[in-house]
């Protein structure tokens, strides 16, 4: 499948800032069945590009704008050709489990198995498990414990955009039973890693087609989950939508969660609120890109206890997109 | 201390602490040990006035440098003079010869360390010390994952805490390889003794330690790109609320180099510049004074306005270097700290000089119980703290503390670690108008670059209350000058 991602990000300031450092994990990945075609980013206003690899093996862009500046938007557009996944059996053996507690994968995958910002154990979490009994899922083989899983999740969340925010832990989430991508990968990944099995958050897009079901959002940045099983490899499980990731999703990163793989994050100098929008389409390609709209403007609100710094020395910390 | 010394007769048999510590002057017959010799004897000659006349001098010198340290937590004045004993503490060319060899082996080690465990993590694979130990440690940065690092130096400047054990042989206690501070007090010591005590310092042979900024700025400049011919040098300090700030400014005077806060930086274009009257000067090395979490609010803590956003992309490009290297905090920590022999060993194939004290993890189901057990007779110390907070020396400690302890390592464990209580030696110290033996520690400073050295030289910490064990300068220790003395073979005719 040829897919173009248009994807803008958009900060404006209200008063005028400076010394914004930020850095990108928006490239799509490049695999074995994600061919990337191209990839360009523009900046305004303009900064000179530097990338390296992170941890995790992906692609991160920086850049910096020293001289005062009231807005900043970034638009990064890609192509890319996406296959259909290798074929997945409908089950494993049981003993897939004993497989995956071998020290070879419990070493090789130290950093998805253990619990990591958002993605850990917590007593709301435990509970979650404890009314779903999603433990005994576990009587099954892994593959079809996890499928199981992603169903249970999507079963449980509705999908619901303004619940949560981009930096919300997942107790927001199982108390409000509603959230979106992001939230529900999290819940996944944390559950998962109580498992044994080692799972990773990946950020990237989705190609969004109403009519096979998908309840996520077209015009927003899309996350899931990435689990390895030894038979199968990495395999990714989408609890948004209950479906096995395949040739419509395009991975940008993979990380240990959302704080790992953010598409941007930054800081600046300067008093100035800060006022973020995100656009993105992912359009079948050779059909023209239209130029998206800005559809949601999230205004700050500033959290209780966080006060900013009365002197302007200190650079504070860019408002972050949260994956839907 | 009365109640220390009763419950000293039923102490267990496992973790006997032996009731002499080793005296620093003189042997077990009393007699005056011969590095000794001529400091004996010209106190000896000096009446108590005389005596309190030079403490005096001492402490005037330190006050008119300004030489000053901070009590995080204290209630009166937050800027103190550090109490500072008369008296040297004297170290013999043969036992020197041992410690140098035995820091320059660890440190040797304690690098390939950071260097395999942030590459191919060989020695993780061998098992010789548990993944989850080094992974999790919150001090593991991933961001220094496959860097390169010069000369394979990521812990530049190490302050290594050595005791002497009852039976004469120096031990490490702790390595610091974060940001250790102290070295101003080696220098600044020195200094005030060369005033009170020179013509016996004159005649001991005493071995200089005043290249000490000269090599610093050496090794730091050794880490500098091959093709940045004149690399530009700084110290970066957290400013003047730090505990440590009158060292972060001595240092760099003595270096000759500028001394800036983080906002006194700014990163363009993956380059490090500070701001000066003449517009933006490139920096090539960074000798930071800040703790790893807040050098860069971009890849670090992002509450952090101590640091400079960038620095650390910038520094993974080349274009900058940071000494000490982030994630060296890994290596000195208080339970890998109980595998460094095996380190040691892994790399070097070689049997540690310098041997550990015996340490309990309790991590570990079996040495947590023996711990529990015996709460009164070990210091327990939290692993990611440092400067004597968050520690229990048991024999001096009260019930109500061994309680809140011990919830302390059930609830947490991983957090802990427990050593028998070791008797610091002791040295002599003028106390009021008298000479009297207080526990000392030793804190010698080595430097790593293009090679290791060891400044012949050290931070003698005193325990200034009579009987405590704790010697930092936070918990009411002082320091005193520390004299390597030179090996008359090596001396011309």
């Amino acid at each position: 499948m040829l897919l173009a991602v248009r994807h803008s990000t958009r900060y404006l300031y209200d008063q005028p800032v400076r010394e914004s450092v930020m850095e990108l994990w928006m490239q799509p990945q490049k695999l074995s069945h994600q061919r990337l075609i191209s990839f360009e980013l523009e900046i305004e206003p303009a900064a000179q590009l530097f990338s390296y690899a992170d941890t995790f093996g992906n692609a991160v862009y920086h850049f910096d704008i020293p001289q005062p500046h009231d807005r900043l938007t970034i638009t990064a557009r890609s192509a890319v050709e996406t296959e259909p996944p290798p074929a997945l059996p409908d089950g494993l053996d049981r003993g897939e489990w004993d497989r995956l507690k071998s020290d070879f994968v419990r070493g090789e995958h130290f950093d998805f198995l253990h619990p990591h910002g958002f993605a850990g154990p917590t007593a709301a979490l435990a509970a979650f498990v404890a009314e779903k009994n999603l433990d005994e899922l576990r009587v099954r083989d892994p593959f079809r414990a996890l499928l199981d899983l992603n169903r249970a999740i999507y079963d449980a969340f509705a999908y619901e955009a303004g619940v949560t925010r981009a930096d919300s832990p997942i107790d927001d989430v199982l108390k409000a039973r509603g959230g979106v991508c992001q939230d529900f990968a999290h819940v996944m990944i944390a559950i998962c890693r109580e498992w044994g099995i080692p799972a990773r958050y990946v950020s990237g897009y989705l190609f969004t087609d109403r009519k096979a079901g998908d309840r996520s959002d077209p015009d927003a940045t899309h996350a899931w989950v990435e689990v390895f099983l030894p038979s199968l490899r990495w395999v990714g499980f989408d609890p948004t939508n209950n479906i096995i990731a395949a040739e419509r999703h395009i991975a940008c990163a993979v990380g240990r969660d959302y704080s790992d793989v953010p598409p941007s994050r930054g800081v600046y100098k300067g008093e100035a609120e800060s006022e973020l929008a995100v656009g993105v389409t992912v359009r079948k390609a050779r059909a023209a890109v239209s130029e998206p709209e800005f559809l949601r403007i999230s205004q700050p609100t500033p959290k209780p206890g966080q006060r900013r710094a009365q002197y302007s020395g200190l650079a504070y910390d860019q408002q972050r997109q949260q994956q839907q | 201390m009365g109640a220390a010394k009763a419950k000293g007769a039923d102490r267990g048999s496992a973790i006997d602490a032996p009731a002499v510590p080793y005296d620093e002057m003189r042997d077990a017959d009393g007699a005056v040990r011969p590095q000794y010799a001529s400091l004996a004897a010209r106190i000896e000659t000096l009446s108590a006035d005389e005596l309190a006349e030079r403490q005096r001098t001492l402490e005037r010198f330190f006050l008119l440098q300004g030489i000053t340290f901070t009590v995080y937590g204290a209630e009166s004045t937050t800027e103190r003079i550090i109490p500072t004993d008369l008296l040297p503490r004297i170290i013999s060319a043969e036992e020197w010869k041992i410690i140098e060899a035995g820091l320059i082996q660890r440190l040797k080690a304690l690098n390939m360390f950071l260097a395999d465990i942030y590459s191919s993590q060989q020695i993780l694979m061998d098992g010789v010390v548990p993944r989850d130990l080094v992974l999790n440690a919150p001090s593991y940065q991933r961001e220094m994952q496959n860097l390169f690092v010069p000369h394979s130096a990521y812990a530049n400047v190490c302050g290594s805490d050595l005791i002497r054990q009852p039976n004469g042989e120096f031990a490490v206690l702790e390595d610091n390889l974060r940001v250790p501070s102290g070295v101003s007090y080696m220098l600044a010591n020195r200094e005030a003794s060369k005033r009170v005590f020179p013509g016996t310092f004159r005649g001991a042979g005493v071995r200089p330690i005043d290249r000490y900024p000269d090599l610093l700025l050496t090794t730091l400049k050794s880490m500098a790109a091959d093709w940045r011919p004149n690399p530009q040098v700084v110290v970066l300090t957290p400013g003047v609320y730090n505990s440590a700030y009158f060292e972060h400014a001595y240092l760099a005077r003595l270096m000759g180099v500028p001394l800036v806060e983080g906002r006194d930086l700014v990163v363009h274009d993956n380059m490090v510049y500070m701001r000066t009257t003449t517009g933006l000067r490139r920096i090539d090395v960074i000798y930071r004074r800040v703790d790893d979490d807040f050098i860069d609010p971009l890849t670090f803590r992002r509450d952090s306005g101590l640091g400079s956003a960038g620095l650390f992309n910038a520094y993974r490009a080349g274009n900058v270097v940071i000494c000490n290297a982030p994630g060296t905090g890994v290596a000195d920590d208080k339970a890998v700290y109980a595998y460094v022999p095996a380190i040691i060993r892994y790399y070097l194939g070689e049997d540690a000089i310098l041997p550990n004290i015996e340490t309990f993890l309790c991590r570990e189901p079996a040495q947590l119980s023996h711990v529990l057990a015996n709460l009164d007779k070990f210091v327990v110390k939290a692993v990611g703290a440092s400067g004597g907070y968050g520690m229990l020396v048991g024999p001096h400690s009260t019930k109500a503390q061994q309680d809140e302890f011990a919830a302390a390592l059930t609830a947490d464990p991983n957090n802990y670690i427990a050593q028998p209580t070791i008797q610091l030696s002791t040295g002599p110290c003028l106390i009021g108008d008298e000479i009297d033996s207080r526990h000392v520690d030793l804190r010698p400073f080595i430097l790593s670059g293009e090679k290791i050295v060891v400044t012949p030289g050290a931070l003698t910490r005193v325990a200034l209350r009579k009987g405590s064990l704790v010697v930092n300068s936070s918990q009411g220790g002082g320091s005193k000058d520390t004299w390597v003395l030179t090996d008359r073979k090596d001396l011309q005719p």
